[in-house]
C-alpha cells in the first residue's frame, strides 16, 4: 500500500488519489525494483501519485487513521530503527576497553553496595525465600529496566531534537530504537541471574516461564508512563529535574531491598507506586513461584498496561508537531 | 479556506492561504504548547487565521499562497525572520500550519542538514547507510548506489576510517553525496549550497541542474542569492511573513535587496531623527537622463540623483557627500562636491543639487544612496539620509554558470586567442 498516512500530518479522506493508492503494491518492494531500473537522477515514480496534505485540523478526529498512522510509522521506520539501534550500540562500546562489560556493571555495583550495607547492619532483610543477594540483584535489574523505559521517551526526544526539527522521517522509529535499547540492556543484565541462581542454589518454579510476560509488561508499563509525561516533560524541564531528584526516594519506596508489605496500610504502596506492582510480580514469578501473594495486583496492572501504552503513543504522535515548533533546531 | 487536495497534473506543491503563528516569549510559548497539545487531544485544533493572537504571539507566515510545477526550481528568499524557514518546515511536514493547507504530490526529500545521524566514531561506510536510512532510503538502494555516493564525495580513500578523522568539508561532501541520491518528486533545500571547495560546489550545481531537468522540483532557501542563478529560475520573496513577490529570479533578488535597504534605513532612522539642523536634506529622487523619475534601469543607462536641500539661513560653502551602496556589498562608490571643486552657498529657502552617473556599469541588483550635507569643515555636519533613492538594475540577464557575464559591475573587456 503506497500509504500517505505515515508521511502526512493530515490526509484528506476524500482525496480520490488516496483511494486509488490503496490498490498499489508495497512501496518498499516497488521502490527497490524501480531503483534498479532508474537512472539515479530521475525521481522514484513509486510515490508519484501520492497526495499528502498538511493543515490545522486535529488528527484525533479520525482515531482509526491516527492509530493506523502510528503503526505505519513503526512499520515504515523499521529499517531506520535497526540502523539507529546498531549505530548507538556500536558507538557506545567501540571506544571502550571493557566493551559490553559496562552493560553488566551498574546492577553488580548497586547490588554490591546494598549487600555491603546489609552486612554492616545498616538495614535488615528478612522473609526472602532466596538469598538476599539474588533477591536484591533481581530487584535491581528489574528496577533499572523500569526506570530506563520510563525515561526513554523524554531522552529519545531530547537526543534527537536536531533531527526531529529538520527532517521528516517516521518518528515512531525513535521509540523503537529506545525500546530496543532498554530490552537489550535488560537482556544483558538478566544473563547475570544465571550464575547467581546456580551459585545460590535457587529453586526454579514453573512460573519462571511466565516471567518474560511480567518483565515485558514492566518495561511496557514504564514506557507508557514515560510517553504520558513526555509532552509536558519536554516543554518544562522541571519534570526531568524532579524525576532525577525523586529517583533515589522512589527506589527506596519500591520493595527492592526489602520484602513487600502484605498488611494494610503498607501494602497500599504496592498499588500506589507505579513501579511496584509489575516489579514485584515479575520478581515473584522468577524467585517465589505460584505461592506469591502479589499475583493479582500484577495481573491488574498488566491489563492496564496496553490501554495506557496506546494512550501514550497517541500523546507522542499528537504532541510532536507542537513540540517541534518550540524546539531550537 | 481549504481546497480539495486534487492537484492539476503538473503541480507538485500547492501552498494555499497558509498562516503560521509563533510566540517569542519562552514561558508563554511553553504554556501555549501545553494548551495547544490539550486542544489537539480533544480534537479542537482549528483554523487560526482569523483568531485573535494570544499575548506574545505574532504571525510568522501570513496568508502565503504559491504553487510549484514539476521540474521547476523555486528560490525562497527574504531577510532573517521573514518566514522562509517556517514555510519550508511546513512544506516538509515538520510543523503544521495554523490555517490554510499545503498539498504535495509524490515523495518529498529534504536536503536541510547534511549528514544527519552521523556518528563520529563510526566509519564513513557505516555512516552512509545510517544517513541514507534517516533520509528514507532502503538498504537495497544504498547497496546499489554506494560506489556512486563514495565516488561523488571523492572519499574512496578514507571511506573505512571513522568520520571523526574527516574535516568538516569532507563530512559535508559525504552528507551531500548521500542526499544527492534521493530520488524524490520534490526536493527541499535549506542553506546547504556552500558545500566543500569550489570544484565540489560546481559538481553539486551540475547535479542539481541535472535532477531538475529529469523532472524533480526543488524549493531552495538561502541568503547566498548570488548562487541562486546557477539553479533557480523563479523566486518567492518573503517579507515580515508575507509573500511580497513571486516571479522571475532576477527581479526577486532586487526586491530582496531593496528590502535589506529598508531594514538598514530603519536602523538608522533613530540616529537621523535626533538632528534638527539649520540646513537639511529635503528630498532625494532618482531620475533618468531626461530628468524623469525612474527606479528601474539597465546596465549602461544614465542615472541622475537629484537632491533637494532646505536651509533656514544662508550656509556658505556647503558640501554634499553621496555614497552609492548595495545592500549585499555595502558602499560601492562615494564622492563629494569637493572632489570636483563644486562650491555652492545654500541661500535661505534651499536649493537643489544633481549628480549624474553616465552609463552605469552596475549589473542586476538593487542599489541605494546615502547622502550627507556638510559645511566647509569636516566637522560641520548638518544632515544625512541613508538608504534613499532606491533603484534597481534589472537587465541584461546574467549567467553564473560560466556561459555569460556575471558579477557586480560590467567591465569593458575584449577576448583574444593566440596573440
Amino acid at each position: 500500500m503506497a500509504s500517505n498516512v505515515g508521511n502526512s500530518i493530515s490526509t484528506d479522506p476524500e482525496a480520490g488519489q488516496a483511494d486509488e493508492l490503496r490498490d498499489n503494491p508495497a512501496p518498499d518492494k516497488v521502490g527497490a525494483e524501480n531503483a534498479a531500473n532508474n537512472n539515479t537522477t530521475e525521481p522514484d515514480d513509486t510515490y508519484a501519485e501520492m497526495i499528502t496534505v498538511y493543515n490545522s485540523s486535529s488528527d484525533i478526529r479520525s482515531p482509526i487513521k491516527l492509530f493506523k498512522s502510528i503503526f505505519v510509522g513503526f512499520y515504515q521506520g523499521r529499517e531506520l530503527s535497526w540502523r539507529l539501534f546498531m549505530r548507538n550500540l556500536k558507538g557506545l562500546y567501540r571506544q571502550t576497553l571493557l566493551g559490553l562489560f559496562w552493560a553488566f556493571l551498574p546492577p553488580i555495583a548497586n547490588t554490591a553496595m546494598w549487600i555491603f550495607l546489609k552486612s554492616t547492619g545498616v538495614f535488615k532483610m528478612e522473609g526472602t525465600v532466596v538469598d538476599a543477594t539474588v533477591y536484591i540483584l533481581t530487584g535491581m535489574i528489574l528496577w533499572q529496566a523500569f526506570i530506563d523505559a520510563f525515561q526513554m521517551p523524554l531522552a529519545a526526544l531530547s537526543k534527537n531534537k536536531n533531527m526531529l526539527g529538520k527532517l521528516r522521517f517516521p518518528r515512531e522509529a525513535l521509540l523503537a530504537v529506545g525500546f530496543g535499547e532498554v530490552i537489550f540492556n535488560l537482556a544483558i543484565r538478566l544473563l547475570l541471574l544465571i550464575p547467581a541462581f546456580l551459585w545460590f542454589n535457587v529453586a526454579v518454579d514453573w512460573t519462571i516461564l511466565l516471567a518474560p510476560i511480567g518483565v515485558l509488561g514492566l518495561v511496557l508499563f514504564g514506557t507508557a508512563l514515560g510517553l504520558l509525561i513526555m509532552p509536558v516533560g519536554s516543554l518544562y524541564q522541571d519534570v526531568g529535574r524532579f524525576i532525577s531528584m525523586a529517583l533515589p526516594f522512589w527506589m527506596i519506596i519500591t520493595p527492592i531491598i526489602y520484602v513487600p508489605w502484605t498488611d494494610y496500610p503498607g501494602n497500599l504502596l504496592n498499588w500506589l507506586n507505579p513501579a511496584a506492582p509489575l516489579l514485584i510480580w515479575s520478581r515473584d514469578l522468577l524467585l517465589v513461584g505460584s505461592s506469591s501473594p502479589h499475583l493479582m495486583v500484577g495481573l491488574i496492572f498488566l491489563g492496564a498496561t496496553f490501554p495506557l501504552l496506546l494512550l501514550g503513543l497517541v500523546f507522542y504522535h499528537v504532541s510532536l508537531p507542537v513540540l517541534i515548533e518550540r524546539m531550537q533546531a | 479556506m481549504i481546497h480539495s487536495p486534487q492537484l492539476s497534473n503538473d503541480v507538485i506543491l500547492d501552498v494555499n492561504n497558509v498562516w503560521k503563528i509563533y510566540c517569542r516569549n519562552l514561558k508563554k510559548a511553553m504554556w501555549y504548547g501545553i494548551r495547544d497539545f490539550g486542544r489537539e487531544m480533544i480534537g479542537a485544533g482549528r483554523d487560526r487565521s482569523q483568531s485573535d493572537l494570544r499575548r506574545g504571539e505574532f504571525f510568522a507566515v501570513r496568508d502565503a499562497s504559491f504553487q510549484l510545477k514539476q521540474g521547476e526550481c523555486l528560490a525562497m528568499i527574504g531577510p532573517n525572520g521573514a518566514g522562509k524557514s517556517s514555510m519550508l518546515k511546513m512544506v516538509n511536514g515538520l510543523i503544521r500550519p495554523d490555517a490554510g493547507q499545503i498539498t504535495l504530490k509524490g515523495k518529498t526529500g529534504a536536503l536541510i542538514e547534511l549528514g544527519s545521524g552521523f556518528n563520529p566514531i563510526l566509519t564513513g561506510r557505516e555512516n552512509v547507510y545510517i544517513n541514507a536510512s534517516v533520509l528514507g532510503m532502503k538498504k537495497a538502494e544504498v547497496d546499489r548506489y554506494f560506489d556512486k555516493i563514495v565516488e561523488f564525495a571523492e572519499l574512496g580513500h578514507v571511506i573505512d576510517d571513522p568520520i571523526k578523522t574527516y574535516s568538516t568539508g569532507m563530512r559535508m561532501r559525504l552528507g551531500f553525496s548521500v542526499a544527492a541520491n534521493l530520488r524524490p518528486q520534490l526536493l527541499i533545500m535549506d542553506e546547504v549550497l556552500a558545500v566543500g571547495d569550489v570544484g565540489f560546489r560546481m559538481k553539486c550545481f551540475a547535479h542539481l541542474n541535472e535532477i531538475v531537468k529529469s523532472g524533480v522540483s526543488i524549493v531552495i532557501v538561502t541568503h547566498a542569492v548570488g548562487m541562486l542563478q546557477r539553479i533557480a529560475s523563479r523566486s518567492v520573496v518573503f517579507g515580515q511573513g508575507k509573500i511580497v513577490f513571486d516571479g522571475e529570479l532576477e527581479t526577486g533578488i532586487t526586491v530582496y535587496e531593496e528590502m535589506m535597504t529598508v531594514s538598514n534605513e530603519n536602523q538608522k532612522k533613530k540616529e537621523e531623527c535626533t538632528h534638527k539642523p539649520v540646513a537639511s536634506i529635503n528630498t532625494i529622487e532618482v531620475q533618468n537622463d531626461l530628468g524623469e523619475k525612474q527606479t528601474e534601469f539597465e546596465t549602461g543607462d544614465s542615472v541622475k540623483l537629484r537632491v533637494q536641500l532646505n536651509c533656514k539661513k544662508t550656509l556658505k560653502n556647503a558640501r554634499l557627500v553621496v555614497a552609492l551602496s548595495s545592500p549585499v556589498h555595502g558602499t560601492l562608490f562615494s564622492t563629494s562636491t569637493a572632489y570636483q571643486d563644486v562650491q555652492f552657498d545654500l541661500e535661505s529657502g534651499g536649493d537643489s543639487v544633481t549628480l549624474t552617473f553616465e552609463r552605469i556599469p552596475l549589473m542586476i541588483g538593487a542599489y541605494y544612496f546615502n547622502v550627507s550635507l556638510y559645511g566647509p569643515e569636516m566637522t560641520d555636519f548638518y544632515d544625512r539620509r541613508s538608504g534613499q533613492g532606491n533603484f534597481r538594475v534589472t537587465g541584461p540577464p546574467t549567467n553564473s554558470a560560466g556561459m555569460g557575464i556575471n558579477g557586480l559591475v560590467k567591465m569593458r573587456h575584449d577576448w583574444s586567442v593566440g596573440e
